[in-house]
């Protein structure tokens, strides 16, 4: 009996230590205790080389997964994406011709374009590790010149931005994730806001748009990335175009539901944007 | 050697296996975006055989091997762990008979305690998104996929507490 009892409290002293160990873990995390970061890192790297090496052997299996769920929707992708493909090629010829143009334009307008800016092309290795997270690990790393907080593009627009970085490897949040902001402008308005993550793989929602300049919103308006000092991303990265807009006259601010031109599903390639925010 | 380091030096062989797993297989096999959850799985089987304190302790190592893994607060997978471990150990433990059936449906249970402590812990921290209808279907998940994976999982960690077993009924 008394053993019994000394060991209850053993117990309960134990789940006591391990408790606040997490609490003091989770306190230096949010106050950004470098290590964290550090150990994070090296187990990126660490798990990269074993990650690759048991993926290629469990591939076929993961693909038999997704077949097994998926088989109905193969085949309309797949003639849809045909279809797609035919369509595009004629549009590349008329694309590089506006893109001249639109080159041309920014520049005279005193305008970063951004098709210039230095990328890394890298491949998606692998998607979330767990549930809850929307982040995607790609094939390179600072050894390409990739550091936190860059931006991450598909051919068509913003995806998230770097937030873990080893040797070869990097990890991206998602912008649909909703753990942080993207202020952007409206194109050909004066209406600039925050961007965030729905629920949606892709809508998102950007607040806080003053109202009086609101009414030159429309749907179907571009959305990039704003040009504020203070953001991780450079400007004029296309993001998506305005689907609705909602006027809140009581708080004269306005918001709109923004659909990515990017999707953040079933990606194989993406670029980081080897850009930083000059240091003031 | 001491039966002691013997013991932590199998379950470090079992969490670094469970990870590789995690990120080589299991999350893989998304069902409506929620995969099955290896590491916790781990801290379920731990306490299911060993008692609410190795199903504690397991759960913060291995709840700590996914904070390494994946960028959520550092932290809160040890956290929620530990909770998920030591709940299926004190439920193990109370019941008075055991059957193969009880202790998967312990695990399931233990299993969406610890993915709800997780997504309600993450919300108060700031992360988005975590409560909403795809809790639901990672409870789903997660609940039925631990009941399936925790009687192999038993199985090793009943192979890693081979020589702590032997001091077990004493201290019971």
């Amino acid at each position: 009996m008394a053993l019994s009892t000394r060991r209850s409290g053993r117990t309960r002293f134990t789940i006591l230590l391990l408790v606040l160990t997490a609490i003091t873990l989770l306190t230096l995390d949010g106050r950004g205790f470098g290590p964290i970061d550090s150990a994070r890192s090296a187990i990126l790297s660490v798990l990269s080389p074993v990650g690759d090496a048991a993926a290629a052997v469990v591939r076929p299996i993961g693909n038999a997964w997704s077949s097994a769920f998926d088989q109905g929707d193969l085949q309309a992708e797949n003639d849809r994406l045909r279809e797609e493909n035919d369509r595009l090629q004629g549009a590349v010829t008329a694309g590089q011709v506006s893109q001249e143009q639109l080159q041309q334009l920014l520049e005279n307008e005193g305008i970063t374009f951004t098709g210039d800016l230095p990328r890394a092309h890298a491949q998606v290795v692998a998607g979330s590790v767990a549930n809850f997270g929307t982040t995607l690990d790609l094939d390179k790393g600072s050894a390409s010149g990739i550091a936190v907080g860059m931006a991450v593009v598909t051919g068509k627009g913003l995806i998230g931005k770097v937030v873990q970085v080893s040797e070869n490897r990097c990890t991206v949040e998602l912008i649909t994730s909703g753990n942080y902001n993207v202020g952007f402008s409206v194109v050909g308005t004066p209406a600039v806001g925050v961007a965030r993550g729905t629920e949606s793989p892709s809508l998102l929602r950007g607040i806080n748009i003053d109202v009086s300049v609101s009414s030159n919103v429309e749907p179907g308006s571009i959305v990039v990335t704003g040009s504020t000092r203070r953001s991780s991303f450079p400007p004029n990265l296309p993001i998506g175009t305005v689907a609705t807009v909602q006027t809140d006259d009581a708080t004269r601010q306005a918001t709109v539901d923004i659909t990515m031109f990017a999707r953040t599903t079933d990606l194989t390639y993406a670029d980081v944007v080897l850009w930083q925010q000059p240091q003031p | 050697m001491n039966p002691v380091p013997r013991t932590v030096v199998r379950y470090a062989l079992l969490i670094v296996t469970a990870a590789v797993l995690q990120k080589a297989l299991f999350s893989q096999l998304r069902i409506d975006g929620a995969v099955p959850d290896a590491l916790l799985v781990l801290a379920v089987a731990a306490g299911v055989v060993s008692g609410t304190e190795r199903g504690a302790t397991v759960g913060f190592c291995s709840g700590l091997a996914l904070d390494l893994m994946v960028t959520t607060p550092f932290g809160l997978g040890a956290v929620c762990y530990l909770a998920a471990g030591a709940l299926a150990g004190a439920l193990e433990t109370a019941m008075v008979r055991s059957a193969r059936w009880l202790t998967m449906v312990i695990a399931a249970l233990s299993a969406v305690f610890g993915v709800g402590m997780f997504a309600l812990l993450g919300t108060l921290l700031g992360q988005a998104q975590m409560l909403g209808r795809h809790l639901l279907v990672v409870m789903a998940v997660v609940a039925v996929s631990t009941a399936v994976l925790v009687l192999p999982f038993a199985r090793a960690c009943r192979w890693a507490d081979k020589d702590a077993d032997r001091l077990r009924p004493a201290l019971r």
